[in-house]
């Protein structure tokens, strides 16, 4: 199966981890036939046959373009298992933008999946804003990703892992 | 100024670990190039002509003296004995190894430095009013909201990976000491109709290829909701913003390409969806930050220094250095005092590692402990008694940082270029230096009057010629490095972009170009004009020609 | 005639390729002549390979000066020599002969002449 790291615990505290989870889903392309089980579609297809394979009760995710806006997933979220953000390159911050609206706008509370140019330097920003899985393009582990997203004891921002921010530590 | 506590102080050690992390893994060959870059980059290093340069953060060009002592200490530890400072109220190292600079930011967090964001597609220094906290004419303290925005935007989780640079100025004073318009997004203080404090925000300011002139975004934003502003704004330019040609991706080809109307509701579209409860710093939060610039101790003196006055009498060097170089202060019997980093032949902004010794001495036992950067490459002693001054200029002198030529023809902003910049396409300290030494007499400087020279040595245009009274732009042409000069740019309240001249100067023709101009200045003013104020008068075509009949 | 430049990745020094090897003076770099773009582009190859070793690996055009070889491009000379505005800063700090033949490399000097049609790297 592909490999997928998973957070686990609670990212708004200091012991979350990662681990490696089995992926359930298949990325399938715009011009594939559709296997069996779960999927994860481009937007576009979703907005096409999305309807009709959530009704046959499979799990149904769906891949987000940097230049595509999440806010069309809005009525559909509360269905969707998955909705995975796209890095055609890792300097392309927009599926940063992505996470965050989904998870502190939109309020989905399903996996966000970080895919593309995913590396483990970029973690913790990733964590921060919402991410929750990650297929990791340069061979990282969930251990290097654990740490990489720990390396920072305090945080300046508040974002969408409710972690304590600074000024909030410094009032207790 | 700000003091860093132990969550402020975890936080530098944090980064310093985790560059030191990203080194080791870059050598070992566990990261490329291409993967490592903008990491070394978050951290302000550059990989240079000669070898790395490392751009250090002076939050607001703010500084205190054991700051300077370090500073100094890793120019002679690390580097070739000397720093730049730069436009953006920040300071250069350009002799510096890939392997020694987790030591060095390990040093500079003992004293609450670092280089953190002041390169890579992310929120770089939020530059200020040097003068903050010193001037009468200040509405509030930039600083405050500055330090508030250095916090918010540090490591900023969304933000940092924008689809380019992005360059925020706060000012306090209705007079522009910081190039406000020029910048991705400018905030002037403001007072709101209730007496409260708000800021007036532009939007889409910038130089480079294509310059533009930041518009106004809200003419009035009750102050507690900067953040949650900023953060729309920062939204609506990450998503949008162009990451097709770095050319095109700032956020003033954004604006200009969706126009200021339709900027602005897209903008305030996005700032009504954000939870400013949760966006915005908590009063509490924001009155400490406050706190941390309270008024320092002035001591209570009367208008007029009796000492200082006699020493003036005495000495026409004490006379003309407080005639250019020294500002009034709010408090009677202080005074603000520019140091020059533009001594005649030296290379503009910099500073010797003894010369950051003295300036931090002087800071300390004369300026309570408060250095400043300016957009100018110059210093400041922000709170210098008048009684003061005498010693002040003496020591000054004494180092080499006594030439009494601010916002002279001999004050040349000039970026390193292709003498030490991987960007350049042509050089700028030679030809600032060839300049300078047509003003060397002080007295014609001091005639000339106010006159901004500015020269960049490529169009990325670090040393700001778009917005020069006489701006200069280094060319490559055919292999040969050109000139081109503009007129009538300002970077002040009054900001405007330079008009091109006529076609590019050798490098050997640019100073005398600028002696032409001068002479046809003084020969066209009228009353107290400046040659900004004449130039804008005539127009174009008196200094056109004789510029170009002198060329000939 | 060509010659092969890069930075050293743990200093960000400028270097020549020379054998195999990256050297520090221009003086020391190997030659490449028209005829061996391939021993070029393989020697660049080799460079590029060495990711932990050196980073922005090119060939620069040379032109003859004086019985001798300098960059045909200024901003190369530049990198050779050091900044023009700090003779004691950079690799002319040495002196020498090769330094002094550098300097005054046709068009070397502040440009008031033409210099061979160049593109920058």
């Amino acid at each position: 199966m592909p490999k997928l790291i998973k957070l686990t615990g609670d990212p708004s505290g200091k012991d979350f981890g990662a681990e490696w989870a089995e992926d359930g889903f298949v990325h399938v392309g715009d011009d594939d036939a559709l296997p069996e089980g779960d999927v994860i579609l481009s937007l576009a297809r979703f907005q096409a046959e999305g309807e009709i394979l959530l009704s046959n009760s499979r799990r149904v995710g769906v891949r987000v373009e940097p230049d595509q806006e999440v806010e069309a997933l809005a009525y559909d979220l509360p269905r969707l298992s998955v909705v995975a953000l796209a890095f055609p390159k890792y300097r392309d911050g927009r599926a940063y933008t992505s996470a965050r609206l989904l998870r502190e706008r939109l309020g989905f509370t399903g996996q966000v999946r970080a895919v593309g140019d995913v590396l483990q330097e970029q973690a913790g920003f990733m964590v921060r804003c919402g991410f929750d899985a990650f297929e990791p393009a340069d061979g990282a582990t969930p251990e290097a990703w654990t740490k990489a997203a720990h390396r920072f004891r305090h945080v300046y921002q508040r974002a969408a892992d409710h972690r304590r921010v600074a000024f909030e530590e410094r009032a207790v | 100024m700000y003091l860093y506590d132990a969550i402020d102080r975890e936080f530098l050690t944090d980064r310093s670990n985790e560059f030191r992390h990203q080194v080791a893994r870059r050598l070992a060959g566990e990261l490329t190039e291409d993967q490592f870059k903008p990491l070394r980059l978050m951290n302000g290093l550059y990989l240079q002509l000669h070898a790395y340069m490392l751009r250090i953060a002076i939050p607001y060009g703010s500084l205190n003296s054991r700051q300077v002592r370090r500073l100094a200490w890793i120019g002679r530890t690390y580097d070739k004995g000397y720093g730049h400072f730069t436009t953006r109220q920040n300071l250069q190292f350009h002799w510096i190894k890939l392997k020694d600079v987790p030591d060095i930011l390990d040093a500079m967090a003992e004293v609450d430095l670092h280089a953190i964001q002041t390169s890579g597609n992310c929120i770089r220094n939020v530059t200020a009013d040097p003068y903050a906290g010193a001037t009468a004419e200040e509405i509030d303290d930039p600083r405050v909201w500055s330090e508030v925005l250095r916090q918010w935007s540090t490591l900023h989780p969304e933000f940092s990976f924008l689809p380019r640079k992005f360059k925020i100025a706060v000012t306090g004073a209705l007079t522009d000491r910081a190039a406000v318009k020029t910048h991705d997004i400018g905030l002037f203080l403001r007072k709101g109709r209730d007496g409260a404090i708000g800021f007036e925000v532009v939007a889409g300011g910038g130089q480079g290829r294509t310059p533009y002139i930041a518009q106004t975004v809200r003419s009035y934003l009750p102050a507690e909701h900067l953040l949650s502003y900023v953060e729309a704004i920062l939204r609506v330019y990450n998503r949008h913003g162009r990451r097709d040609n770095i050319y095109k991706a700032r956020i003033k080809i954004l604006v200009a390409a969706l126009g200021i109307e339709e900027f602005t509701r897209q903008v305030e579209e996005e700032w009504g969806k954000i939870n400013a409860e949760r966006a915005d710093l908590p009063a509490a939060e924001l009155d400490r930050i406050r706190a941390a610039f309270a008024q320092p101790r002035f001591e209570t003196l009367p208008d007029v220094s009796d000492a200082f006055e006699a020493a003036r009498a005495a000495s026409p060097a004490l006379q003309r250095f407080v005639r250019n170089n020294v500002k009034p202060h709010k408090v009677p019997g202080y005074a603000i005092v520019e140091v020059s980093l533009k001594a005649i032949g030296q290379t503009p902004g910099d500073a010797t590692a003894d010369q950051l010794d003295v300036v931090a001495d002087l800071g300390e036992r004369y300026s309570l402990d408060d250095i400043r950067v300016t957009h100018a490459q110059n210093l400041v002693l922000p709170h210098v008694k008048l009684d003061d001054l005498p010693a002040v200029h003496a020591a000054l002198e004494a180092a080499g940082l006594a030439t009494a030529n601010i916002d002279l023809a001999s004050d040349i902003i000039a970026c390193p270029g292709l003498d030490y910049c991987a960007l350049a396409n042509a050089r700028a300290i030679p030809i600032a230096q060839d300049i300078a030494r047509k003003f060397a007499d002080p007295d014609r400087a001091e005639k000339v009057g106010e006159l901004k020279i500015k020269i960049s040595g490529c169009i990325n245009a670090c040393g700001h010629h778009h917005v020069a009274h006489i701006g200069i732009l280094g060319v490559d042409k055919k292999g040969e490095e050109f000139y081109q000069l503009s007129l009538g740019g300002s970077g002040a309240e009054d900001a405007s972009i330079g008009k091109i001249l006529g076609p590019g100067l050798s490098a050997d023709k640019v100073a005398p170009a600028i002696d032409a101009l001068v002479e046809a200045y003084l020969h066209i003013r009228t009353g107290e004009e400046r040659f900004l104020d004449t130039y804008r008068r005539v127009g174009l075509e008196p200094f056109k020609e004789a510029v170009y009949a002198q060329a000939d | 005639m060509k010659a092969i430049t890069a930075n050293r990745l743990i200093d960000g020094e400028v270097v020549f390729w020379k054998g195999g090897a990256w050297v520090d003076g221009f003086g020391d770099a190997q030659l490449f002549d028209e005829g061996q773009d391939a021993e070029v582009e393989t020697a660049v190859a080799t460079g590029k390979a060495q990711p932990t070793v050196v980073i922005d690996v090119y060939s620069i055009d040379l032109t003859p000066s004086d019985g001798r070889w300098a960059p045909v491009s200024y901003r190369e000379r530049i990198r050779a020599l050091g900044p023009t505005n700090e003779p004691t800063h950079g690799k002319q700090a040495v002196g020498g002969e090769v330094v002094e033949a550098l300097r005054h490399a046709d068009g070397a000097a502040r440009s008031t002449g033409r210099v061979d049609l160049i593109r920058r790297k």
